[in-house]
C-alpha cells in the first residue's frame, strides 16, 4: 500500500470553476444572482401535473431541445467552462497526470423515462445512465487521462467527490483533479420526492418559520483543483495573470453517518456536528475561526431544525454568519455540493456574505447568525460548507483563503 | 359498508412487507406508530399509497391522515367515512 | 505508520436470502440492501467491540441503484402512485444507510458506482490519513433481469464484504488486493446462520 506523505503537505486549491444551473449559464451569473440574492425558482411546465407536489423548480433555462443526455450536457458545460478558467496552469500538467471525481445521485435518468416510453433514445444516453461510464467519458473528451471515480453519497456526494479529488493529489496519484457534479430534473425525482411529499408547493424557504418542503433543482458544475506545488506558481512571465495562482484552498473535512433513519436525520444533530468536529481537527482550526457557514438547508421543516441543532452544538451562542442557497438553485443534489462550494469561493474571492434567498420570516430556533441579505465584510478567509443527504450521511468541508 | 378488518390487516403488512407477521397478530386497538407495529414516517406514506390503492381514498396532506394512522381500528373508520360510495 | 489488515472477509448470493433473519424490516429493504446486510452480517464480526464514529462504510455498487430505479419507476403508474419507500432506496449509497443503522456506525462513507477496483485501497487510505479505525467494504453486483435489460450486460446478484483494521487480523492488505470477490473467495469464514 503506498503510504502517503506524513504530514499531508500538499495543500490543494481551486484553479478553476465552471456552472450551469438555475440562474443560469456560467460562473458569472452565479455571482450576479448571489450578489443580488435573487432565486431561480420558478414554474416550470412540464412539471404541471397532477402527478407532483409542484411544478416550481430549479430548472437550468433551457431553449426547449429535446435532449436525450442533459447529465452530459450539464456536465460537459459546467467542466468546459472550469478548464477555461483554469488554462494556464493546466497547460503545465500532462494528461496522465490529470484526474476526474464525478459527483451524481442519478446520472442520466432522462434515458430510464425515454426507454420505457419507447422514446428515442441514443446509445450514449442509455450508457450515460451508469456513473462510471458518464465520469470515464467526461474524462476522456476533457483530456483526462488520470485516475477517475464515480462517487454517489446521496446529496453530500460533492463534498465527497471533492476529498476524493483533494485526497488523489495528496497521494501523488494525480497533480490536478476535476471535480464534477451533475444532476438533472427528471420525472423520476420529482415523482420520488412527491410519493415522500417532501416538496414544498410554493417553492422551498430555508429557515423560516413558514418551510415546509424542498425545490427539486438541477445543475452541472465543476471545480479543478490542483497541488499548489510551487512550480504551478513561482515562474510569472508576462503571460500570468495577477490572480492565475490560486489560493482558494482546500483546507480539511469531516464525514459521519446518523445511523438513525433512512430518509429522516437524527433530530439531535449529533452526526451533523461531529462531522463539522472532524473537519475542524483536520484543518486545525477552532470553531471561533470560521467566518462563514454555507448551510445545506433544503427547506423541509426536519432538516433546517436539525442543522440550527447542529451549528448550536458546535458553536454554542456564537455561531458565526450562516446562510443557504437553496432558495436560490433548489436542491441539486449530486451536484450541490460542488456548486455551493463554488459560491463559497466566490464570496471568498470578493468579500461577502451570500444572503438567503426567498427567506420571509425567520423561523424559531435558527441560531442568530442567519445572513438574510448579502453584505459585504473585511475578512471571510475561512468557510464552512455543509450537506446531509438520505441514508444518514453528513458531510462538512472547510476552504480557506489567504 | 363495514370495512373488514382482517382485510385491511392484511393490506397493511402486504404495503408495508412486514414479515413474520399475520393478521391475528395485529391488534385492533394497538398504536402504529412509535410502539405497537412500530411503524415510521415512511411508512405512514406508504399507507397514504396504500389507502388510494386499496379503497380510493385521496390525502392531499399528511397531517389530514395523521389522526386516522393511530391504530388499525381508527384508520378503519376513516375508511368508512371517507371511502367513495 | 500501522499496517492495514485484513481483519474478516465474507461473501453472499442470492440464494442467501430466503434464510436470512435481519430484523423485522428486511422484505421492506430493496434487493440491493438486503445483500449488502448479509454481506455485513457474514463477517461475523461484534461492532459492539470499536467505538461506533471510528468505524467507516464503504460500498461499491456495481450499476449503482439502477436495479432498484428501474422497479420504482417500472411501479410509477400503479393506483396511488409510486412508492415512496422503494425512492428512499434509489440511492446507491441506501445500503450504506441500513448497514450504519442496523449496526449503529456512525464513522465516514464512501460509495462508488462501479466495480470494487478501488474499495479496499480507499478504504485504507482512510484508515491510513486517521479518518477512522476500522472500515467495513461492501462491494455489491445487483442487476436484475430488469436493469439488465435496459443496460444489456447479464444479470446477477452477489455481495463480499471486507473488514479492515489496523495493526492484526488474518493478515496484511496489500496493493495487489484489487480483485475483492476473488480475496473474499479465498479467506471466506463460515456464514453465520439464522
Amino acid at each position: 500500500m503506498r503510504e502517503p506523505p506524513a504530514n499531508f503537505p500538499t495543500p490543494v486549491a481551486i484553479a478553476g470553476c465552471g456552472a450551469t444551473t438555475a440562474v443560469g449559464r456560467g460562473v458569472e451569473a452565479l455571482r450576479s444572482a448571489l450578489r443580488a440574492n435573487s432565486s431561480g425558482l420558478r414554474a416550470c411546465e412540464k412539471f404541471d401535473s397532477p402527478r407532483f407536489q409542484s411544478k416550481i423548480t430549479g430548472a437550468i433555462p433551457q431553449t426547449g431541445n429535446d435532449n436525450d443526455n442533459p447529465a452530459w450536457q450539464f456536465a460537459t458545460d459546467a467542466l468546459e467552462e472550469a478548464r477555461s478558467s483554469a488554462l494556464e496552469i493546466l497547460k503545465k500538467i500532462p494528461a496522465e497526470r490529470i484526474g476526474l471525481v464525478l459527483s451524481t445521485t442519478k446520472a442520466n435518468i432522462a434515458a430510464l423515462e425515454r426507454i420505457s416510453e419507447n422514446r428515442l433514445c441514443s446509445e450514449t444516453a442509455r450508457r450515460h445512465l451508469q456513473g462510471n461510464f458518464l465520469a470515464a467519458d467526461l474524462a476522456a473528451a476533457h483530456g483526462a487521462r488520470g485516475p477517475v471515480q464515480c462517487v454517489s453519497v446521496a446529496c453530500v456526494s460533492g463534498l465527497v467527490a471533492i476529498q476524493q479529488a483533494a485526497k488523489l493529489i495528496q497521494r501523488g496519484a494525480a497533480d490536478a483533479v476535476f471535480v464534477v457534479g451533475v444532476d438533472t430534473l427528471s420525472n423520476f425525482v420529482m415523482a420520488g420526492f412527491t410519493a415522500l411529499k417532501a416538496i414544498d408547493p410554493n417553492g422551498c424557504r430555508p429557515f423560516d418559520k413558514d418551510r415546509c418542503g424542498l425545490s427539486p433543482g438541477e445543475a452541472g458544475a465543476a471545480i479543478v483543483l490542483v497541488g499548489q506545488a510551487s512550480s504551478l506558481c513561482s515562474s510569472k512571465s508576462q503571460l500570468d495573470r495577477q490572480d492565475a495562482c490560486p489560493t482558494i484552498k482546500i483546507l480539511g473535512w469531516g464525514g459521519s453517518n446518523d445511523a438513525n433513519h433512512l430518509t429522516g436525520p437524527s433530530r439531535d444533530g449529533s452526526g451533523l456536528a461531529r462531522a463539522i468536529r472532524s473537519a475542524l481537527k483536520m484543518s486545525k482550526l477552532l470553531p471561533a475561526e470560521i467566518d462563514y457557514i454555507n448551510a445545506h438547508g433544503t427547506g423541509t421543516p426536519y432538516n433546517d431544525a436539525m442543522e440550527s441543532i447542529a451549528l448550536k452544538n458546535v458553536f454554542g451562542e456564537a455561531c458565526p454568519p450562516f446562510s443557504g442557497a437553496k432558495g436560490m438553485l433548489g436542491h441539486t443534489l449530486g451536484a450541490a455540493g460542488v456548486v455551493e462550494t463554488i459560491l463559497c469561493a466566490i464570496a471568498m474571492q470578493e468579500k461577502f456574505l451570500p444572503g438567503t434567498p426567498r427567506l420571509n420570516t425567520i423561523a424559531e430556533g435558527v441560531p442568530a447568525g442567519l445572513v438574510r441579505e448579502p453584505r459585504s465584510v473585511a475578512k471571510i478567509n475561512r468557510v464552512l460548507k455543509l450537506n446531509t443527504g438520505f441514508g444518514g450521511a453528513n458531510g462538512a468541508l472547510i476552504l480557506g483563503h489567504e | 359498508m363495514n370495512i373488514s378488518m382482517n382485510e385491511l390487516k392484511a393490506n397493511i403488512i402486504e404495503s408495508l412487507r412486514l414479515q413474520d407477521i399475520t393478521p391475528e397478530k395485529i391488534d385492533d386497538d394497538a398504536p402504529l406508530f412509535g410502539t405497537g407495529l412500530g411503524l415510521d414516517s415512511i411508512d405512514a406514506l406508504e399507507l397514504v399509497v396504500m389507502l388510494e390503492r386499496d379503497y380510493g381514498i385521496v390525502i392531499k396532506d399528511i397531517a389530514e391522515g395523521r389522526p386516522a394512522f393511530q391504530s388499525v381500528r381508527t384508520l378503519a373508520d376513516f375508511i368508512a367515512v371517507k371511502r367513495p360510495k | 505508520m500501522n499496517k492495514i489488515f485484513i481483519a474478516a472477509t465474507s461473501k453472499v448470493a442470492a440464494a442467501d436470502l430466503p434464510s436470512a433473519r435481519l430484523g423485522p424490516r428486511f422484505a421492506r429493504l430493496d434487493l440491493q440492501s438486503q445483500m449488502a446486510l448479509l454481506a455485513v452480517e457474514s463477517l461475523g464480526v461484534d461492532f459492539q467491540e470499536f467505538s461506533p464514529d471510528r468505524v467507516a462504510v464503504c460500498l461499491a455498487a456495481k450499476i449503482g441503484s439502477l436495479s432498484t430505479d428501474v422497479e420504482f419507476w417500472n411501479g410509477r403508474d400503479g393506483a396511488g402512485g409510486p412508492s415512496p419507500t422503494l425512492f428512499a432506496y434509489t440511492l446507491p449509497s441506501a445500503a450504506i444507510g441500513e448497514i450504519a443503522i442496523r449496526h449503529k456506525l456512525t464513522g465516514p462513507n464512501l460509495c462508488f458506482v462501479d466495480d470494487d477496483k478501488i474499495l479496499l485501497s480507499e478504504a485504507a487510505d482512510l484508515i491510513q490519513r486517521g479518518e477512522a479505525d476500522y472500515c467495513v467494504c461492501v462491494s455489491c453486483a445487483v442487476v436484475t433481469a430488469a436493469a439488465a435489460e435496459l443496460i444489456q450486460i447479464p444479470p446477477e446478484t452477489g455481495a463480499c464484504a471486507v473488514f479492515l483494521q489496523r495493526g492484526e487480523g488474518l493478515r496484511e492488505l496489500t496493493e495487489f488486493d484489487r480483485d475483492m470477490k476473488s480475496l473474499c473467495a479465498n479467506f471466506c469464514r463460515p456464514k453465520i446462520s439464522g
